[in-house]
């Protein structure tokens, strides 16, 4: 609360800021604790019956999983190396890597399906060697690698660029190779940052509908189960397994950072 | 044996080099003012940099092209560059190819209480002890350090180059060391090369560049603030006698066989401290040169005054105004708070100031 002194002086921004978070932070709250609050325990439990539910479920976190740790192995080295040099092709690749953040996921689904779509030279090679990337897990996995990564990218880039390079200087003057400085000096502090930004990555992946639904509405993944759910039987319907989403998402975000600790540290 | 044969490297505007530097098993102390070049010139030995042109080699091995991590140039930064995430402990350790080297180089540099700590739990001295443990137990065949001192308090700053003295002493492997501080260059350096601009502009042994500098921007950035024109008015034998401003100081120089002729302009300096302050008297003392003039300002530096006197026409007797005479020069003398004391001075004094003829530096 603001001393009268402080209100003497002129206005409390810090209790103003505290206002203004706390509000938002309400705005936050509130819905996910109504949704939850009005979907009895039963009705929600009863859902875990369904087999088109718990399919859904094992879809959703598998298919994060693994667009989530392509994303890392891709992502992690593209940021570095975006970190570590500057100039203009620095920032223009910097653009294209958000690109798939401004994009309506459906439209990302629509420039995916033009390129590995079943009528594409891609799509058809792939379907022919038996692994169809439409309406496939793989499907699943290209949709949500395609609008997740990113987070990975940009977060761990800006991770990388709060090392200072005069350390990994100091590193390698002291005999060390770039690889050995990067696994023991720059990824070690990085990785708070380098972490938020896979945890952000899962839960988009977790929470992506758009673009998987152009490409893979089967096997579902959790948001199409919940879409289907609405669509076929009404909100009722859909919301205890929105409650179902929200729980796995928390868990599993959860447990992701509980394994977080540096595997390289 | 490091040696640096006309190494450049080219950043944007700035040019560095080239520049040709030998260094044994001894320490050269890199002085220069912040943008000459001192840590492009350690960043192109330790290959941190690329160089654009010359060569770099360690006892023998060509450096160029060679990866910093395989150069065996250990380099110690301005602020340590210790890694944050680990312990002091662990600092040295990642460096050392002998774990027993921690405990050793702990003791030697006497960080044996502050190992388990993180870095950021150490004071700057600390940091810098560490920093030094840390290259040193990588067991370089070059130390080059870049102004390790600079940002610690004058007390622990003093005491630590105290100690890194008798520590370089001990190494017998070439030894750069850069840095801005004239006292720290002469206190640390066995040799003292001056940087100006990317370029070296005087190397030689501490004392002789302190007392012979070569060029007026070597002479004013080693101290020697007094650079002043001095006409040629009299050529001897041992001697050149100078119209300096409105008076007159001679010089220890053997003009006939420097060529010099009489009416010649050259440039002299005297360091501030070879100026000795008195009283303005009559008669005078021939075996000093004396200036006369009128102190201007008088600042209290702690262990020493600065006295700015600007001078007169040299006549004692003479009340005349002296400020804005056509040929005052002013010329800066430091001297211990006692004579501020014995001679009472106080701004708009007049004083003389005498130098021996020894202490009259001819720059060329």
């Amino acid at each position: 609360m603001a001393s009268r002194a402080e209100t003497a002086r002129g206005p409390d921004w810090l209790a103003a800021a505290t206002v203004l978070g706390a509000l938002l932070l309400c705005y936050y709250v509130l819905p996910v604790l109504s949704l939850v609050a009005s979907q009895p325990p039963e009705t929600v439990i009863s859902r875990l019956d369904d087999p088109s539910v718990v399919g859904a479920m094992g879809t959703s976190v598998a298919a994060s999983t693994v667009s989530t740790a392509i994303g890392a192995t891709f992502g992690i080295p593209l940021a570095y190396r975006l970190a570590r040099s500057e100039g203009r092709r620095e920032t223009l690749l910097t653009a294209l890597v958000v690109l798939p953040l401004v994009l309506p996921p459906v439209v990302s689904g629509m420039v995916l399906l033009t390129v590995v779509g079943p009528n594409t030279l891609i799509g058809e090679l792939a379907a022919t060697a038996g692994l169809p990337l439409t309406r496939s897990f793989a499907g699943v996995v290209l949709a949500q690698t395609f609008v997740a990564s990113p987070f990975i990218v940009v977060t761990a880039k800006a991770a990388f660029e709060g090392v200072d390079d005069q350390l990994e200087a100091a590193s390698r003057s002291l005999g060390k190779s770039r690889a050995t400085t990067i696994r023991r000096v720059t990824l070690p502090i990085a990785w708070p940052g380098v972490l938020a930004g896979v945890t952000l990555a899962f839960a988009r992946a977790m929470g992506e509908f758009g673009a998987t639904i152009m490409l893979a509405y089967y096997p579902r993944t959790m948001p199409v189960q919940i879409w289907v759910s609405f669509s076929t039987a009404g909100l009722s319907e859909a919301f205890p397994v929105a409650v179902i989403l929200l729980v796995v998402a928390v868990v599993s975000l959860v447990v992701l950072n509980a394994l977080g600790t540096n595997p390289l540290d | 044996m490091l040696e640096l044969d006309s190494l450049g490297a080219r950043y944007g505007d700035f040019t560095f080099g080239p520049v040709d530097l030998t260094v044994g098993e001894e320490v050269l102390a890199v002085l220069g003012p912040s943008g000459s070049g001192k840590t492009t010139l350690l960043s192109t030995v330790a290959g941190l940099v690329g160089a654009d042109g010359g060569t770099v080699s360690l006892d023998g091995r060509d450096l160029t092209g060679v990866p910093p991590e395989d150069r065996r140039t250990g380099v110690v930064f301005q602020d340590g560059a210790l890694f944050p995430h680990m312990t002091a402990r662990e600092n040295v350790a990642y460096a050392a190819t002998d774990p027993e080297r921690v405990q050793e180089l702990a003791t030697l540099l006497e960080i044996p209480d502050v190992l388990d700590r993180r870095p950021r739990a150490l004071s700057g001295g600390e940091r810098q002890r560490v920093a030094l443990a840390r290259t040193l137990a990588a067991d370089p065949d070059a130390l080059l350090l870049d102004e390790p001192l600079s940002s610690l308090d004058a007390p622990i700053r003093r005491r630590l180059r105290l100690e890194l003295h008798d520590l370089f002493a001990s190494l017998d492997i070439p030894v750069v060391y850069v840095t801005h501080d004239q006292r720290t260059a002469s206190a640390l350096g066995d040799r003292i090369a001056v940087l100006h601009d990317g370029r070296v502009e005087q190397v030689g042994r501490s004392a002789d560049v302190l007392e012979r500098p070569a060029t007026p921007f070597v002479a004013r950035f080693t101290g020697s603030e007094n650079v002043l024109d001095a006409r040629v008015v009299e050529v001897g034998a041992d001697r050149l006698l100078l119209d300096v401003g409105d008076g007159q100081l001679s010089t220890t120089a053997d003009g006939r066989e420097a060529g010099i002729d009489l009416g010649e302009t050259l440039t002299i300096s005297v360091h501030p401290a070879r100026f000795e302050l008195g009283r303005r008297s009559k008669g005078t003392d021939c075996s000093r040169n004396r200036l006369h003039g009128t102190v201007r300002r008088l600042v209290n530096e702690g262990d020493q005054y600065r006295v700015v006197v600007t001078t007169s026409d040299g006549n004692p007797d003479s009340d005349a105004p002296l400020a804005g005479a056509a040929d005052a020069v002013e010329l800066t003398a430091t001297v211990p708070p006692t004579t501020v004391d014995r001679l009472a001075l106080q701004v708009d004094d007049r004083v003389s100031l005498s130098v021996s003829a020894d202490d009259v530096h001819l720059i060329g």
